[in-house]
């Protein structure tokens, strides 16, 4: 199956547009009622690789935009399913059902990083920050410089002044 | 060491890592019932910096040298796979000589990458000599580093977007070739001891099957090592890759020797591309890049994939037309060999075994926690 082949099935199979970039690399867009009905439909189609999950944080437009990275190994096409959730209430099913483990960690990264929550997913426990009661450090708002200045750097020490100016 | 019950001594837990000898900033928890690994249970974070983040607040020749740092032991490939992202963004035009100094210095950092792992692998077995040899033959590698790109580790941002800082010096092919005469003598002197020190260790033990490696979401050596021919330079191919002639090794085991002896003709296979790509080399001079202030990246997204020492390590990139990426997600192969992958081979395994499938997925904690 080649990309045009693809793009055709996705188009007749669920009425949205997929848009080929390049060679091996395909965009689609989808609702997100219909995300979970589509990662089935790759998975069918030898979309056996979950390459990456990845969070774009919008605080203007108030939404979250999801990108699932896809690889067929037979195909050798990477497709990238895009969809949109609502920032301030940040839930989504998971595909650890579809792609199993190499989802879950992708999702538990997420959840602790932008506070996405993946209903489904196993285990969501805190991933690389420890002891961390904030806001997810990810997001757009958050003001890291801020952060590292107020609980490390000190006013009164001659080295770390410049960052109080 | 913590006992986990009163009643029975020989339950416990034991931390492997962070102070362990090798095991680098990452720490695995053990439950171990007499000899045996019941559960194990990754503990990461050692070395979370916020790349991602950082990255959000730094134009494209600044995110540039701080791409070096992703991972300690393989900068350049993580250069390299930065530069393609913007250069997709920008659609700039990379001359013909920066792609085949690219691919070059590409194929030599996985050189060095592969010895870091062959040198830990040995002193996870016990094997110092394995361990030195492997570090005093890197250090040639380094040296070209040094006089080709001015830093022996960290390159500084050498493969940039827009191609490459500078040619390479006169003094440069010589010397390449030379060293790489050296690392064929350091494989054929690890050859003839492997057979008494790798092997017993290492058969049989870890076995991965194939559909748990794509369960689990493995790629590079360890997926190739459980019977998959898969190669990021093959499938989707980027750079001069589609002219050179290399093999991909593959192998059915699963086990921590196959994976060991994937690598050891990876290095083969990696000394060949050097030599292929010296001989093609266009001879004209290359114009020295300088570095573009404030030049705006045109709106748009891409997934840059490329193969690295480790697997496939992968960039997406949004840019909303401003000079810094909106956002920058990054794909490490560590994340998923050192979590999933690792958790999955440790459970059930005998606790004189863990060094051996730890080192055998040649694991790197910084492009992990990234």
């Amino acid at each position: 199956m080649n990309e045009t082949e693809l793009i055709k099935k996705i188009e007749s199979e669920f009425g949205i547009k997929a848009e080929k970039q390049r060679d091996r690399r395909i965009w689609v867009t989808v609702k997100r009622k219909r995300l979970m009905k589509l990662c089935r439909f790759l998975y069918a189609r030898n979309f056996e690789h979950l390459s990456a999950i990845s969070v774009t944080d919008f605080p203007d437009k108030k939404v979250y935009e999801l990108t699932y990275h896809l690889w067929s190994y037979r195909d050798k096409i990477l497709i990238t399913v895009k969809t949109k959730i609502p920032r301030n209430k940040p839930e989504l099913e998971s595909v650890t059902p579809i792609w199993g483990e190499s989802a879950q960690i992708h999702e538990r990264e997420l959840h602790e990083l932008f506070g996405v929550k993946f209903n489904g997913n196993p285990d969501l426990s805190p991933l690389f920050l420890e002891d961390w009661n904030k806001e997810p450090p990810f997001r757009k708002d958050f003001n890291w410089r801020e952060y590292v200045r107020e609980e490390y750097y000190d006013e009164k020490n001659e080295r770390e002044k410049p960052y109080f100016v | 060491m913590r006992k986990m019950r009163e009643k029975n001594p020989t339950s416990y837990e034991l931390l492997f890592g962070p102070a362990h000898p090798g095991s680098g900033n990452f720490s695995v928890r053990l439950r171990i019932e007499g000899e045996r690994v019941v559960s194990a249970r990754a503990d990461p974070g050692y070395l979370h910096r916020g790349f991602e983040k950082l990255m959000e607040y730094r134009n494209a020749m600044q995110n540039s040298v701080l791409s070096d740092r992703l991972c300690i032991l393989e900068p350049l490939n993580w250069n390299l796979i930065h530069a393609e992202a913007v250069d997709e963004l920008t659609q700039e035009e990379i001359p013909e000589k920066a792609k085949y100094i690219r691919v070059l210095m590409v194929e030599l950092s996985r050189i060095q990458s592969h010895l870091i792992w062959y040198g830990a692998m040995s002193m996870g077995l016990g094997f110092d000599t394995g361990f030195k040899l492997a570090f005093g033959y890197r250090d040639y590698i380094l040296d070209l580093f040094e006089l080709i790109t001015g830093g022996r580790v960290y390159p500084a941002g050498y493969i940039c977007p827009g191609g490459v800082r500078r040619d390479l010096p006169d003094s440069a092919e010589g010397r390449i070739r030379k060293v790489m005469i050296k690392m064929e003598e350091m494989l054929q002197r690890c050859e003839n001891f492997e057979t008494t020190t790798i092997l017993p260790r290492t058969r049989g033990v870890g076995t991965l099957s194939l559909k748990d490696a794509i369960r689990l979401g493995a790629t590079g050596p360890i997926i190739r090592a459980s019977g998959l021919k898969t190669d990021v330079r093959r499938d989707d191919p980027y750079e001069i890759y589609p002219e050179l002639d290399f093999e991909i090794p593959v192998r059915r085991e699963g086990d921590a020797y196959a994976r060991c002896m994937i690598r050891r003709q990876e290095l083969r296979e990696s000394i060949n591309i050097v030599k292929q790509v010296l001989d093609r080399m266009p001879k004209e001079k290359l114009k020295p890049v300088k570095p573009k202030l404030n030049q705006k990246i045109p709106e748009g997204e891409v997934y840059v994939r490329n193969e690295i020492a480790r697997g496939e390590a992968g960039i997406y990139m949004k840019s909303t037309g401003e000079d810094k990426p909106y956002r920058c997600k990054i794909r490490g192969p560590s994340l998923l060999h050192m979590i999933p992958v690792l958790e999955h081979l440790l459970k059930g395994c005998q606790i004189a075994d863990v060094p051996a499938i730890y080192w055998s997925l040649n694991i790197c904690p910084a492009d992990m926690d990234r």
